[in-house]
């Protein structure tokens, strides 16, 4: 995931654009508590049997995959950022979980966003990757 | 490319014609790529309000050739609006469009194979027709008001004399944000970005020609090929990155930033 791209003003052809700056990481200043549960709960209850998977990929914008977070599933401002990096730095992460139905209607509102999403059964015994 | 801002009537970003007709182009030739890769017809022509009977041509006729399709020229997505079942379509091979509808399942193909066959025909539909809107946006298809094929909407010039915006209406703006996405999935597919070094290295060069004010050379080589798309690529991701600060901001309900830009009609 790219964070930002750092620019004010392109133009296809010609532009007066400043040069891009690697952006410092966002900072986020959500509640103790709301982190904590969110850091180890996620989005996976374990008595679900399946889970909704978000892969990291080099193209989507940090700020498009929060506010899919936030817009499709719900989820308040510091959790949807809790799962954006865990997908940005670990590569992966479960966005949603429940019966496989449901999970196939996230993944595929996941594929509409354009973000990889993948399904995947979990017995019910496996944690929150 | 002006940032996207959040005004009364949606979300305002001014463009070059050149930038909105190459932006346009390319938002068409993906939602051809994602129809022809995923079997679905091809765009059926809008039926209003461009296509209207006109004067010209006896509307009885043109009803009656709307209303009475030989059967060899019903496609199998008019079959499936019908009937509601859809064919599957074939799974694409192109690598572009298999990113835009990836497998569902890493290790299980029987559940992408039935997650593919349930929903490839619904997101294949959607991203074409998201894109198309998205053209038609960029480059409004001539009104009945003013058909002058040499006058399009969005060329004439506004009270200030300056190019109407390119306006997102609030409800329109995910489809938006989509199409953009799918753009830039795809070219990021043809120019081989994998790693976030990979577009950020891209996003640098096409910064630095800009700012020395390298023109994108004419030259039809695969290098001048190579800076067009890393163009259009930088220049997708600026229309995204800046439509979202405004969504997100609206989603938060935050206060929107003051309405400075004109108001065009």
């Amino acid at each position: 995931m790219i964070h930002t791209l750092g620019i004010d003003k392109v133009g296809l052809v010609t532009s007066a654009a400043q040069m891009p700056q690697s952006a410092p990481a966002a900072t986020v200043s959500a509640g103790t508590a709301t982190q904590q549960e969110t850091e180890q709960d996620a989005a996976h209850r374990p008595a679900d049997p399946w889970v909704t998977i978000v892969w990291n990929d080099p193209v989507n914008l940090m700020s498009y995959v929060t506010y899919v977070f936030e817009s499709y599933f719900g989820y308040p401002q510091a959790k949807a950022h809790t799962l954006m990096m865990r997908v940005h730095n670990d590569g992966k992460a479960v966005v949603s979980s429940g019966g496989r139905e449901r999970m196939e209607v996230d993944v595929q509102a996941m594929h509409g966003f354009g973000l990889w999403a993948t399904l995947q059964e979990t017995g019910g015994v496996q944690g929150a990757a | 490319m002006t940032p996207f801002r959040a005004m009364r009537r949606g979300y305002e970003s001014r463009m070059d014609p050149v930038e909105r007709a190459v932006l346009a182009r390319v938002a068409r030739d993906v939602a051809t790529m994602v129809r022809d890769e995923t079997g679905l017809p091809a765009s059926a022509p809008d039926p209003d309000p461009n296509d209207l009977p006109t004067p010209h041509t006896g509307s009885t006729t043109r009803v009656w050739n709307k209303g009475l399709l030989a059967p060899d020229e019903i496609t199998d997505g008019d079959l499936a609006k019908l009937t509601g079942i859809s064919s599957v379509g074939p799974t694409p091979q192109d690598p572009a469009v298999r990113r835009l509808l990836p497998d569902a399942s890493t290790d299980d193909d029987g559940v992408a194979g039935e997650f593919r066959r349930l929903t490839q025909n619904d997101l294949a539909q959607e991203k074409a027709e998201r894109l198309e809107a998205f053209a038609d946006l960029l480059e409004p298809p001539p009104s009945e008001d003013d058909p002058e094929p040499e006058k399009a909407p969005w060329q004439t010039l506004g009270r200030h004399g300056a190019p109407p915006p390119v306006r997102v209406a609030r409800e329109s703006a995910e489809a938006v944000a989509g199409a953009l996405t799918d753009m830039r999935l795809v070219i990021a597919q043809r120019l081989g970005l994998e790693s976030d070094d990979d577009v950020n290295t891209l996003t640098d060069q096409v910064m630095w020609d800009q700012q020395m004010g390298r023109e994108i050379p004419v030259a039809a080589d695969g290098r001048a090929a190579r800076r067009f798309w890393s163009g259009v690529f930088v220049a997708a991701g600026f229309a995204l990155e800046t439509l979202m600060e405004v969504m997100i901001a609206d989603l938060r309900g935050r206060p929107r930033p003051p309405e400075t830009g004109a108001e065009d009609a």
